[in-house]
């Protein structure tokens, strides 16, 4: 869906981007973290087509940003960092106003608010003025604003920002149906714990390049990450486990193994009775849930 | 509707503020008639209105048109939006002066009403397409500033919001001087009811509006045209040199007025028809060379077309300036062989050595671009050129050395050849100096060429 090669972006006196290559596979929900200053944004603002690239190509869905910029634009829903809404209309008119924009149909614009008003959570409050609403339904409202016109590629930096909990629990499950309906979303944010909910992989940029040179697998719905832990040191435990069907091992030692297994629970259990049956004294066996902060801070400062 | 005029509409025209539009703009009026014409008539008071509610408060709002929605970081929403670039320019130029324009329409209203009564309907039409001229073209010129501003990734600050109001201001005090039906002069020059253009008589009421009408279709031209480059989208070289050709042509026109000019009137009515063209399109050079974004990488690729003889495509790539001063080559060379024609060696000398001069000028407007990021280079440009125009002639002139004066400027001398020869020595060396760094590969830079 997105492909980068060898993207160098410059300001007048900082070179941004630094020669990045990444390709984005469509329906997927692709993380972008790093520290600040490390180029998420203007990576984003080139995905974006909104700055052209010093050299190097950005491709979305086969057009390229600096030939044709605008048909990428229609195939986009962007919502930067720090965002701007019209404060003194309702939600309604926030919504009417960018649905017509993105060329839909007065005819469509009424259901096509109400869908995303019902998306993010707004229907009750859509006669309620922007400037009235709280940061949490701002920030929904912004991205109602972006999905109105149900783009192929959504772009969202920093969508979690100043959110509370709730209301990060519930930017996950959107992001998450989004992806379902068949979107392809590219997420930057500091907040690992976050993205941890809903991102397949991982982007790790660092002073204008890609940590390792590439996206990191960071969760596979399908197969996810396990940790296993057992109370008495086995020298044997990966080797157990390798030889074990459906099992990849990540990393392991005497105690412990990380490694990723099919989603299904009668495997699971099957293979916790194997473990049983082989002597290993299992004290701990779940789901990992700190993959990607793990990941990321492995990465990060390795260069 | 328009989607962007539409949210103006909501925004601007709530039906309070419309109310007390209405309100104070009747309480004036009202005032006027009291005081029976003593101090102000209603249509005097409308004229006033006119000028303070759609060109200095409706000049304010074309220039925060854009530059407020990057403040309210709500433009790179609206460029992504489907909307044309001619939909979001008219939505925006109108759109944000909407309520300008209807406390305006009530003052035209006033002023019509006291024309048609005072001199009858063809001259109330007059006033009304003056009017209506004259808000179009200061707003739009506010909202041209603005759009430059932005392509220059400045200009975010209130001051600067101010420069773009004046740049409208101005443009609406060129248009008021030289335009009002109501005035007694052209710019300070006799009113007549004729104005000779191109060796004819023309009736000047007419003549001026249809040049309103030109110079706001330009101007709207110039905002649509800025408005694409905002929404990613290419300029090709063609709208500019449909505008050169335009200007060309009007300003030719107006030969007469040099044959009163002593040190011009010996020329011939081509030769001053050439002169005057190739004179606007210097001017255009100048100031298209110092707003238009200097691009080390746009430069390349073009030097890389040319140099493959692709002129198509690097023609296709032209900057305003560029072809501005190829413009201005061209007619300077077909007034040189003019004077060559009738004899005029001096003058052909000092033409040549004008065009040398801004040959450098323009160099040396690139070259400190190159030399300095951002808006300094065009700082330093401009500082340099003051030096080489003020400072370093008047310290020539102090010391008796008048010669010396034309180092840096255009000067008869004696022989003829030489203050050309001066000149395209300076120009020459400024060029070379300025496509050196142009080509001159950056510290950390990629070698790889690309078109901007």
């Amino acid at each position: 869906m997105i492909d980068v090669r060898d993207l160098v972006y410059e300001y007048p006196t900082t070179r941004a981007l630094k020669g990045i290559s990444l390709h984005v596979d469509p329906q997927t929900i692709t993380a972008l973290v790093g520290p600040n200053g490390a180029g998420k944004t203007t990576l984003l603002r080139c995905l974006a087509a909104l700055e052209d690239p010093y050299s190097g190509t950005v491709t979305v869905e086969g057009h390229d940003t600096r030939s044709e910029p605008r048909a990428i634009h229609s195939l986009l829903g962007y919502l930067p960092d720090f965002y701007g809404l019209y404060d003194s209309l309702s939600v309604r008119r926030v919504l009417s106003y960018a649905a017509r924009s993105r060329g839909i149909s007065p005819a469509l614009t009424s259901a096509a608010v109400e869908k995303a008003a019902w998306r993010v959570g707004l229907m009750d409050r859509l006669d309620r003025k922007a400037g009235e609403l709280s940061r949490g339904l701002r920030q929904r409202l912004a991205i109602g604003q972006s999905i109105v016109h149900e783009p192929k590629v959504l772009l969202l930096d920093e969508p979690a920002a100043g959110l509370d909990p709730q209301a990060r629990r519930d930017l996950s499950g959107l992001l998450i149906g989004l992806r379902e309906n068949g979107m392809t979303l590219v997420v930057s944010s500091h907040i690992l714990a976050e993205l941890e909910d809903y991102c397949s992989e991982m982007i790790i940029i660092e002073d204008g390049r890609i940590v390792g040179g590439q996206a990191v697998k960071v969760k596979d719905v399908e197969r996810p990450r396990y940790m296993l832990e057992i109370a008495t040191a086995r020298s044997d435990l990966r080797e157990f486990l390798e030889a074990r069907a459906g099992v990849d091992v990540i990393e392991a030692d005497q105690y412990h193994a990380l490694f990723t297994h099919t989603k299904n629970a009668a495997a699971r259990a099957r293979l916790i009775r194997d473990l049983l049956a082989a002597g290993f004294e299992v004290s701990s066996f779940g789901e990992s849930t700190r993959a990607l902060e793990s990941t990321y801070f492995s990465q990060v400062g390795k260069r | 509707m328009n989607p962007e005029f539409q949210r103006n509409v909501w925004l601007e025209l709530t039906p309070g503020r419309m109310i007390v539009m209405v309100a104070v703009l009747a309480l004036a009026f009202f005032a006027a008639a009291l005081t029976g014409g003593g101090l102000m008539s209603p249509g005097g008071m409308a004229r006033w209105g006119y000028y303070i509610i759609v060109v200095i408060w409706g000049t304010r709002n074309a220039a925060r048109a854009v530059v407020g929605e990057i403040r309210d970081r709500t433009w790179d929403g609206q460029r992504l939006f489907s909307l044309s670039a001619g939909t979001m320019m008219w939505g925006k130029l109108f759109g944000s002066t909407i309520f300008n324009w209807f406390g305006g329409a009530i003052c035209l209203a006033v002023v019509l009403a006291e024309e048609v009564v005072r001199s009858g309907i063809a001259p109330a039409l007059v006033h009304l397409g003056y009017y209506l001229a004259l808000g179009v073209i200061a707003q739009s010129a506010s909202l041209l500033a603005s759009l430059i501003a932005i392509g220059r990734r400045q200009g975010r600050l209130q001051f600067e919001i101010f420069l773009y109001q004046a740049a409208g201001l101005a443009a609406a005090v060129i248009v008021w001087a030289i335009a009002d039906p109501s005035g007694v002069s052209f710019s300070g020059l006799p009113r007549s009811d004729t104005i000779v253009w191109w060796g004819l008589p023309v009736p000047s009421q007419p003549f001026l509006l249809v040049s309103l009408v030109a110079f706001a279709a330009w101007m709207l031209t110039g905002c649509y045209r800025l408005m694409r480059l905002e929404l990613k989208m290419r300029n090709g070289p063609y709208v500019w040199l449909g505008f050169l050709l335009f200007i060309g042509v009007y300003v030719a026109g107006f030969d007469a007025w040099l044959s009163s000019n002593t040190s011009l009137a010996q020329l011939d009515a081509p030769a001053r028809r050439l002169f005057l063209a190739a004179t606007t399109y210097v001017a255009l050079g100048y100031v298209m060379a110092i707003l238009e974004a200097k691009d080390r990488v746009r430069y390349r690729w073009l030097g890389a077309e040319l140099a493959r003889l692709h002129l198509g495509r690097a023609f296709a790539g032209f900057q305003g300036w560029m072809m501005s001063y190829l413009a201005a080559a061209i007619l300077a060379a077909a007034l040189l062989a003019r004077l060559g024609v009738t004899g005029l060696f001096q003058e052909q000398a000092i033409v040549a050595a004008m065009l040398g001069f801004f040959t450098r000028d323009i160099a040396i407007i690139v070259l400190m671009n190159m030399l300095w990021h951002r808006r300094g280079g065009d700082f330093a440009a401009i500082a340099v050129l003051v030096l080489l125009y003020g400072l370093l002639p008047s310290i020539f002139g102090s010391l008796h050395l008048a010669a010396g004066e034309m180092l840096f400027a255009p000067r008869a001398a004696d022989p003829a050849w030489l203050s050309p020869l001066v000149a395209w020595t300076e120009a020459v060396l400024a060029a070379v100096l300025a496509i050196v760094m142009i080509a001159l590969p950056e510290e950390r830079a990629s070698p790889e060429f690309n078109r901007p």
